[in-house]
Formats: structure tokens, C-alpha cells, sequence
């Protein structure tokens, strides 16, 4: 009886799983004709994160379906990517929120799975969000032109949240452009990193904006420059690393962009409705509001802009880490 | 006086206590489940704190996260399986308590320290921030690297029965932590160009494989295991024992409160150097990890205790700690407020608001959890022959649903073999996760003090904290030593003797 009852029971358990792996949604007409699937290729809490909840919030509301958010971390985001790029059954309604971690990636790991370019389709740039360049308070260096000076002189050390993320490449840019010294120091995440500079045990940091605006305002952290184009709104008193004029820093400008991307199997339809509803979402003022808490400025580029963005960026960085040695 | 209305005001609103109230519930059913983590509820629940006051907002996340690492705690006691990573600990004594039937008792111990270690957390919150922030931001890499030596230690303490059995373990368990992109360079260690392996091998999937699995292959080895009918639930605990946990559980919070002050070491390494001190300390040391009260007590508290703590950085400096206060970021700048010293002068009121819904969260959490008890602990009662396949479903279920991938389903059937094998040749698996958990920590921040320091060996004594640490270390492995020493002379007297 015993048995009989275990075996029933394994089997009926069994058919609840295979039930669950295989169910099919109802089919429509209408694109979309399913839920969508935003993937993030970091892990929750991050400012990536932070936005495509806020995103798929209001993109549900335009769509009118559900956007399920969901997290696929690891390796600069080269693994949630990656999965995308495989394609599969969901692709026709799976979103991605790429960003520079997308174009570096394809930098420093050569045996990437997959091209960054061919096998995605480009929707829209949502959000840019400069660099700051900031030491701590405590740091002897006022201005960018003093820091380098040092730094040809003496070893410095720059924090960064992982390999390849954007803080870490905008550390290796600097340290190219300016031929100083400066070892990098890998931290899991920028909640990791913040302690070892405001602590003082790393000389400079090139962190997103939203992460350090509230230290640099306490006074914690001293900001050198951005490395936008042009100065923020949030610093205006602080100098643009292009407008250094020296060091070949004109060269140096770069923004935290978040940007939302497909599988190249991304219908036609699909694109042209999810275009549509993107460019509504970036028009609500809750998205409006959000963006400027983060410091940011809504994205500018979508479709073939975006897509020449990418190759830009794609080129930029695989200079740079040949360059810099991190090319694996 | 007038802020102090203000506060009031703010705080009592219908919207915070039923936040609360729904965070806490969410929190301990979601933390039941294997493969549910408190992490994940928080992160799903993000989107709908958008819309709310963000009192209440971060009020629900923090009764989330709260009753997620009390919750993850039932599942471990009644079925072997961990409902989060920071209960895997709690699993060592409250299983063997529930298989004796104990399982109420269990339950009790875990919840009482639960409330008792999150409420000493909180104070330490309102009262401490601002100093356990400032010790947080002397926790450098080698401070931290010191940290971890002393915690490894603690191998040498869990290796219950032979001391070679568990450094095996331990040393397993840091060569699997090593799977995965190496911290520095980005280069791939032993993945085999497994795109899986690249993100290192999944906690979860490894403790569902580790500890569930093993009873459900021995259960269908045996076939017929004599089931315990001492109605389960049995009886709670007594006030004696808890009186006698006492210090176990004020000392559990207070390592809490310091691992979770500092960011990065998180709940589970709390609870494991919680409960290891807890047996260094406990006259009963030969009954932990057979079924001891102050073992359950020791883990909770440890891991309760981090709760509260981890808000400090956040609060006061606006650094996430772990994976939740990087959530709880999140939503604080949703709502247009920044953590950090800044949100102390300009939304005082705000902060002393939450810091009072936190409070409350304590005492939710010790009704929700009483009524949980009620009804969890009647699976203890169910026989295993329709037990066990359920858990099955859920552990297959829980692997998958952490990166919906087969992947970490077949590597959990794995683990499920290995901690067999665990089981049948008496390896203690406590050493294998605190090697899977520090071996990491260990590593990244060795080198990283090095790269600070320009490979200048100095670093690693350059201040009081890692001097205190190193002396701790030393004093552990020397009293390790001596015990060791002192016990074989005793053994070789009475074998001389006879």
C-alpha cells in the first residue's frame, strides 16, 4: 500500500512538473501575443536592474501584457546575452537591457557565442548616464591635471565593479589616453567597490553617477570631471574630461547607455510595436522623473541610429583592451 | 518635539502596517519554498512598491526580507532542504530534531531567535549606526582577507568527527567555489567552456542537491524507514531551554550585527561562525549536529541578526551590503531619496518613520510565525512515502527556478549523489559549504590587498583590526591544536590504563 501510494504520488508529481515546463500560451493575432520577457543580464538591485523594472512597468501599461522582468547575471552580462542570442521559442517576445557590459563584452571575450552586431535587433536607447571621475576626500588631488601628473610619476590604483564593466574600461581608456600608471582593483559590484574609496584605499574611481552624486555632495568624495560630452546638469561646476584639452582626454568621452535589444529573429511587427510603445513610456513624466533621480538623460538613439552606436562602441572598446592587455 | 509628530504621523498609517504585516507573510511562504529566496520576492516585489508611499515601499521589502530569512528556516527543519542559502546552517540541528520528533520544538527555537536576534539588530540600526558604520568603512581588503582566515577556522570546530574527513570537505568544497571567471583578469577557471559554469556553480542548486536529495535516495534505498508518529508537531519549547539558549542567541546576534554591518559577507557565513562559536562554547558539544537546541538557536540568531545590521550601511552610507539592500537601494531612489548621510539631515522624520515600522516588523514577525508553526509542522506528521516525492517535485522545481535553466537541475541531481556519498562515508558537510561559501571570499580579497598594496606585504598588518584578527586566528588554531593534543594523550593514558 505503502508502495503503491509512493509510486502514485512520484508519478502524479511528476506530471505536475512536465505540465509546468510545457504549457503553451493561447495564441492571438496581434503581436504581442504573449507575455514579454525583459531579461537582465545583471542581478537584481543594480542601476540595470532599477530601470527595466521601471521600464516594464510602464510598458506594461502601454502594451497592455504582462512584462515579466527577469534576472540572468554572470560574466559582464555575456551569460543572459549569450542565452538571448540563442534564440528559442521565447525570443519572438524576449527583450534585453544591453549596455556597455553588451560592447565590451564582445572586447574582451573573443570566443563570445555570439556578434553583438548581426544577432540582435536594436529598439531603443533609453537611458545615458555619465562617469565621474572622483577621488576621495581625503586624496591630495584637486584636478584631473594634478592626478595624472602623479600618476606618471608614482602607482596609482583605480577601484572598478568587475571586469568589463564600463567602470572598468573607462579606467583603462584613462590609463591609455594619459600613459599612466594605474592597477586596477576588481570589486564584486559597485556597493563592494564604494567602501575601498571612501575608505581611501584605492586613489580613483570612474563610477556611475547615480552611485556617488550623494557622496560627492556630502563631501565625501571629490569630483575631478564627468565623461559625458557635456557637463551634468547634477555637477555643473564639475569639468568634462574632453574639456581637459590635455592629455588626450578630448578623446575621452563616454556615458553609462542602457538600451533595450532582441533576437535578430524579432518580427518586423514586433519592432515597430515595441518602438512605438518605448518612445510613449520615455514621454511619461514617472519615466522623466525616474531618469533624473538617476542622474541621467533619457537615450537618444533607436533602430539603425542605435545599431551604428553599437559598432561605434563595439570598435572603441576592443581598442582598448588590446591595448590595455585584457583581452582574453 | 515637532518632528517628533511629524515621525508619528508618517509611521501610523494604514498603508505601513498592512505593508508590513503582507511583507513579513510573503516573506516566510516564499522562504519556505526551496528555490524561492527572499532575494527574489524582493527583487518581484520591487515593481509594485512604484506606486506606493515609500515608507510603506521599503517597509514591504524589509518585512520580505525578514520573514524570508526566518521562513527559509521551516523547510530546512522539517525536510532537509534549505528554503534560502542562510538557513543551510539551521538544517545541522533542527532536521535531526524534527526526526526525533521534535519538530515544533525545532520550529519554536528557530522562530524565538529569529524575533530575539532580529530586534537586538534593530536596535543596534536606531542606536549604532553611525559607529558600526564607521568600523564598516575600516574593513578594508586585508581587514577583510583576516576576517575570513578566522572564519575558516571554524572548519576545525564543525569536523565533528574526524578532523581529515572535514579539511577533505572543506577543501572540496573551496576547490568547486573556484568554477567560474577568475575576479582579476576575467579568465575562465575549470568551466570547460560551459557557458553555465561561467557564472560559478549555483548555491542553491548545490544545498537542494546537497542535503535534500541524500534523504530521499536513502528513504527509496530502504524503502521502509520507521516513520515517527510522536504527532510531530510534538511539544514547543520550554521556557528553561530557551532561557538556556539565551546566550547563544544574544551572542548569535551580535556576530549578526557585526558580519552584517560590514557589506559583502552576508547571512550564511553568519549563521555557520554563529553556530560554530555557539558549540566552541556549549557544554553539550558532542550533541550538535545531531539534534541540539542551541545549535537551531545559534544559526538563527546568527543569521537574524545580519537583518537589521545590513540596513546600516545602506542607511548611513548608502552601501548595499548584499544582493536585498541593493534592492532596498533601489526603491529608496525610485522614490526620489538617496541613502547616505544626506538623507539623515533632510528626511530625518522619514528615517525615524521606518526605523519604528522596522521595530514593528520584529513583533509581525513573531505572530506570523506562530501561526506558520501551526500549520508547516503538521508535514512533519505526513508519511514520507508521499513526502518525500513532493519534495522531489520541489527540489527539481526550486534548482530550475533560479536561472530557469535544466542546467542547475541536472547539477543539483549531482550534488544530490555527492552528499550521498557525504552521508555514507560520515563526511561532514558543514566544512564542504563553508569552503564552498569563504574559499571565494578568501581569495579575491587576498589579491585585491595585494593589488591595493602593490604586492607590499605590509598591508596585511597595517592597522588594530587586522592585528585583532590575526590574533583571534592564531588563538583558534592554537586552542584547536591543544584540544587535539590533549584530547589523543587523554585517549593514549586510558588505552595505556586498560
Amino acid at each position: 500500500m505503502n508502495k503503491f501510494l509512493s509510486t502514485t504520488c512520484l508519478a502524479a508529481c511528476s506530471g505536475v512538473l512536465i505540465l509546468g515546463m510545457t504549457v503553451s500560451s493561447a495564441s492571438a493575432n496581434e503581436w504581442p501575443t504573449d507575455d514579454i520577457r525583459l531579461v537582465v543580464p545583471y542581478a537584481p538591485g543594480g542601476t540595470t536592474d532599477v530601470l527595466s523594472r521601471r521600464v516594464a512597468d510602464l510598458l506594461q501599461q502601454e502594451l497592455d501584457t504582462n512584462v515579466i522582468v527577469e534576472n540572468r547575471p554572470g560574466a559582464g552580462s555575456t551569460v543572459g546575452t549569450g542565452r538571448l542570442a540563442r534564440g528559442g521559442r521565447d525570443a519572438g517576445h524576449t527583450i534585453l537591457m544591453a549596455s556597455p557590459g553588451h560592447t565590451i563584452g564582445a572586447a574582451i571575450y573573443p570566443d563570445l557565442s555570439y556578434d553583438p552586431v548581426e544577432d540582435f535587433v536594436f529598439l531603443q536607447n533609453m537611458i545615458d548616464i555619465p562617469n565621474v571621475m572622483v577621488v576621495p576626500a581625503s586624496s591630495p588631488y584637486e584636478s584631473v591635471i594634478e592626478f595624472v601628473e602623479a600618476a606618471q610619476e608614482e602607482n596609482m590604483t583605480f577601484s572598478h565593479s568587475g571586469v568589463g564593466s564600463s567602470i572598468h574600461m573607462s579606467g583603462e581608456l584613462f590609463k591609455t589616453l594619459t600613459d599612466t600608471n594605474m592597477t586596477a582593483v576588481p570589486f564584486a559590484g559597485s556597493g563592494a567597490a564604494l567602501p575601498a574609496l571612501l575608505g581611501g584605499d584605492v586613489d580613483v574611481s570612474f563610477e556611475n553617477m547615480p552611485t556617488v552624486l550623494s557622496h560627492i555632495r556630502s563631501g565625501d568624495l571629490r569630483a575631478l570631471a564627468v565623461t559625458s560630452a557635456e557637463r551634468s546638469e547634477y555637477l555643473p561646476d564639475v569639468p568634462t574630461l574632453a574639456e581637459i584639452g590635455e592629455h588626450n582626454l578630448d578623446q575621452f568621452i563616454t556615458t553609462a547607455w542602457f538600451g533595450l535589444i532582441a533576437h535578430n529573429s524579432f518580427s518586423e511587427e514586433a519592432q515597430s510595436v515595441m518602438q512605438e510603445a518605448l518612445a510613449k513610456v520615455m514621454e511619461r513624466e514617472e519615466f522623466l522623473d525616474f531618469a533624473e533621480q538617476l542622474g541621467a538623460e533619457p537615450g537618444q538613439v533607436s533602430g539603425e541610429e542605435f545599431k551604428q552606436f553599437i559598432i561605434a562602441e563595439v570598435e572603441r572598446w576592443d581598442g582598448v583592451a588590446q591595448q590595455a592587455g585584457i583581452s582574453q | 518635539m515637532e518632528n517628533f509628530s511629524e515621525v508619528i504621523a508618517i509611521f501610523f498609517s494604514l498603508d505601513n502596517f498592512i505593508a508590513i504585516a503582507l511583507g513579513v507573510v510573503i516573506g516566510v511562504v516564499v522562504g519556505s519554498i526551496p528555490g524561492l529566496t527572499a532575494t527574489m520576492a524582493v527583487a518581484l516585489a520591487l515593481p509594485f512598491t512604484f506606486s506606493m508611499q515609500p515608507v510603506a515601499a521599503i517597509l514591504l521589502l524589509v518585512g520580505i526580507y525578514k520573514g524570508g530569512m526566518y521562513g527559509g528556516s521551516i523547510t530546512a527543519i522539517l525536510i532537509r532542504t534549505p528554503g534560502s542559502p542562510a538557513s543551510a546552517c539551521t538544517l545541522l540541528d533542527g532536521y535531526p530534531m524534527a526526526q526525533q520528533g521534535h519538530a515544533k520544538k525545532a520550529l519554536k527555537t528557530a522562530l524565538y531567535s529569529s524575533v530575539i536576534a532580529d530586534f537586538i539588530s534593530n536596535i543596534a540600526l536606531i542606536f549604532f549606526a553611525a559607529y558600526l558604520a564607521k568600523i564598516a568603512l575600516n574593513f578594508g581588503a586585508p581587514e577583510f582577507f583576516w576576517l575570513i582566515c578566522f572564519s575558516l577556522t571554524i572548519i576545525i570546530s564543525l569536523a565533528s568527527g574526524s578532523m581529515i574527513k572535514g579539511l577533505m570537505a572543506a577543501l572540496l568544497g573551496i576547490l568547486l567555489s573556484l568554477v567560474g571567471l577568475d575576479e582579476v583578469f576575467g579568465s575562465q577557471r575549470f568551466t570547460f567552456g560551459n557557458y553555465n559554469l561561467m557564472d560559478s556553480i549555483s548555491f542553491i542548486p548545490l544545498l537542494i542537491g546537497l542535503f535534500a536529495i541524500p534523504e530521499i535516495i536513502e528513504f527509496y534505498r530502504k524503502k521502509a524507514l520507521p516513520h515517527i508518529k510522536a504527532k510531530a508537531s510534538g511539544a514547543g519549547l520550554a521556557f528553561s531551554e530557551l532561557k538556556r539558549c539565551m546566550t547563544t542567541i544574544v551572542r548569535g546576534s551580535l556576530i549578526g550585527v557585526i558580519i552584517g554591518a560590514i557589506p559583502g559577507t552576508g547571512a550564511t557565513a553568519a549563521a555557520f561562525i554563529s553556530y560554530s562559536d555557539a558549540r566552541r562554547r556549549s557544554p553539550n558539544k558532542a550533541n550538535f549536529g545531531k539534534g541540539e537546541v542551541e545549535g537551531v538557536a545559534a544559526a538563527e540568531a546568527g543569521n537574524n541578526g545580519v537583518a537589521g545590521a545590513t540596513m546600516i550601511p545602506l542607511l548611513s552610507l548608502g552601501i548595499p551590503g548584499d544582493v536585498i539592500t541593493a534592492i532596498i537601494l533601489g526603491a529608496f531612489m525610485v522614490h526620489g531619496l538617496t541613502p547616505g548621510p544626506i538623507m539623515f539631515q533632510e528626511n530625518l522624520s522619514l528615517i525615524y518613520a521606518l526605523f519604528m515600522g522596522i521595530m514593528f516588523s520584529s513583533v509581525v514577525l513573531l505572530l506570523v510565525g506562530n501561526v506558520a508553526i501551526k500549520y508547516f509542522s503538521l508535514i512533519a506528521d505526513i508519511p514520507k512515502s508521499i513526502l518525500f516525492p513532493i519534495v522531489l517535485m520541489f527540489c527539481v522545481y526550486g534548482a530550475y527556478a533560479v536561472n530557469n535553466d535544466t542546467f542547475d537541475v541536472w547539477l543539483m541531481l549531482a550534488f544530490g549523489v555527492l552528499g550521498y556519498i557525504f552521508n555514507r562515508a560520515a563526511i561532514p558537510a558543514a566544512p564542504f559549504l563553508i569552503g564552498f561559501i569563504l574559499g571565494p571570499m578568501f581569495e579575491d580579497n587576498l589579491r585585491r590587498s595585494l593589488l591595493i598594496g602593490h604586492n607590499d606585504l605590509s598591508i596585511f598588518v597595517r592597522g588594530p583590526i587586522t592585528w585583532a584578527f590575526i590574533a583571534l586566528t592564531v588563538g583558534s588554531i592554537g586552542l584547536a591544536l591543544y584540544r587535539f593534543i590533549s584530547a589523543r594523550r587523554e585517549a593514549r593514558n586510558i588505552a595505556d590504563k586498560a
